[in-house]
């Protein structure tokens, strides 16, 4: 961990809270990130990242600091993230917000980018969490496991299955061809 | 397209539907702060005891103060009065080569780091820290890294995963026990 991070954290711990939102402004946009892979919905992935924060901070004598900061950060995220995912199925919330561009922008934009983002945004909540947290954190799959709590197995097959799912997508869509190298 | 071209596509498409999303964000530190600053404090056991003791004293109390020192005068008068605790100077020392940054913390700074130093650079980083007689529990931070064996340490304890050694100040362990 950085010097000026653990600095940040051991402020934090002392209630600095000047300190805290620091932490904040260097981490808001990759919590955003968890948790809107898993809710989809960036109203609700705001207000899971404002939770996750808030959270994180009540928490902190139970980081260790031995374990890198942003995956522990990531991990709470992730149950925050998952914990408004199970109140919105209860109380049956339309859930997954239609992110899609306009057609007629759509014309101008990469319609290649676009079909990718339509092919991971058609993933399975828990595969597209996966996606985003290899892909975008550049996290390794150790560090997925430990962020999502499954075995390091779990995690290198559904990344597998995530790959074939936006393959299949694409040559669906006419993207590329059925074989890719 | 090859594989690694989609790949490549795909964090370019995570990478703008967070920048969509993440506009959001503006102001997120303020919100949290605010929130976290309205909530009310949690202090620890020792902010509590504070607390306690600046409070006003209600009479029975100071009566009860008052017997308690007459009392005490009497027992001071049959033992032998305590020295008053010295601060001694405690070596904190670990080898670590080519570390770029070594602290000690523990619960006599707060856990707060405080820099050991390798003015020779032969990889032995040492701090000397003046402590009262008592028991400590410390662990090193070797380039933000948790070392929490100290092999001078003469006891360790294992919390949230993580080692931690302990120190005995002023005395072994049977006078720290007593």
């Amino acid at each position: 961990m950085p010097a000026e991070e653990l600095e940040l954290i051991q402020r934090s711990l002392n209630g600095d809270l000047e300190a805290w939102g620091e932490i904040v402004a260097r981490y808001k946009e990759a919590v955003f990130a968890v948790a809107l892979s898993i809710l989809r919905n960036r109203a609700d992935a705001e207000d899971a990242t404002q939770d996750a924060f808030l959270r994180a901070y009540e928490n902190l004598r139970r980081y260790d600091l031995s374990r890198k900061f942003s995956t522990w950060l990531f991990t709470v995220a992730a149950n925050v993230a998952k914990n408004a995912l199970r109140k919105r199925r209860r109380a049956k919330d339309p859930p997954v917000e239609e992110v899609a561009r306009d057609p007629a922008e759509e014309v101008h934009a990469d319609l290649r980018l676009a079909a990718v983002r339509r092919a991971v945004q058609a993933l399975p909540p828990d595969y597209r969490t996966l996606v985003f947290l290899y892909y975008w954190h550049g996290l390794g799959v150790a560090e997925i496991a430990e962020v999502l709590r499954i075995p390091e197995g779990t995690v290198k097959t559904r990344l597998f299955r995530a790959r074939a799912m936006i393959r299949a997508r694409l040559v669906e869509e006419g993207v590329i061809p059925d074989a890719v190298g | 397209m090859r594989w690694d071209e989609v790949e490549e596509l795909v964090r370019a498409a995570l990478a703008e539907e967070v920048r969509e999303g993440a506009r959001r964000l503006a102001g997120l530190e303020e919100r949290v702060v605010g929130e976290l600053a309205r909530r009310p404090v949690r202090r620890s056991p020792w902010a509590r005891l504070r607390e306690f003791f600046r409070q006003p004293v209600p009479r029975w109390a100071l009566v009860g103060a008052a017997c308690a020192l007459l009392l005490g005068f009497a027992l001071g008068r049959l033992t032998a009065p305590k020295p008053i605790p010295q601060f001694a100077p405690n070596l904190f020392v670990i080898a670590a080569p080519g570390a770029r940054q070594v602290a000690v913390v523990g619960d006599f700074s707060a856990w707060q780091p405080i820099p050991l130093s390798d003015p020779d650079r032969d990889g032995i980083w040492t701090a000397v820290i003046p402590l009262p007689p008592g028991r400590y529990e410390y662990a090193f931070l070797v380039d933000g890294k948790w070392v929490g064996q100290d092999p001078l340490a003469q006891e360790y304890l294992r919390t949230f995963g993580e080692y931690v050694s302990v120190r005995y100040v002023g005395g072994g362990r049977a006078d720290r026990s007593s």
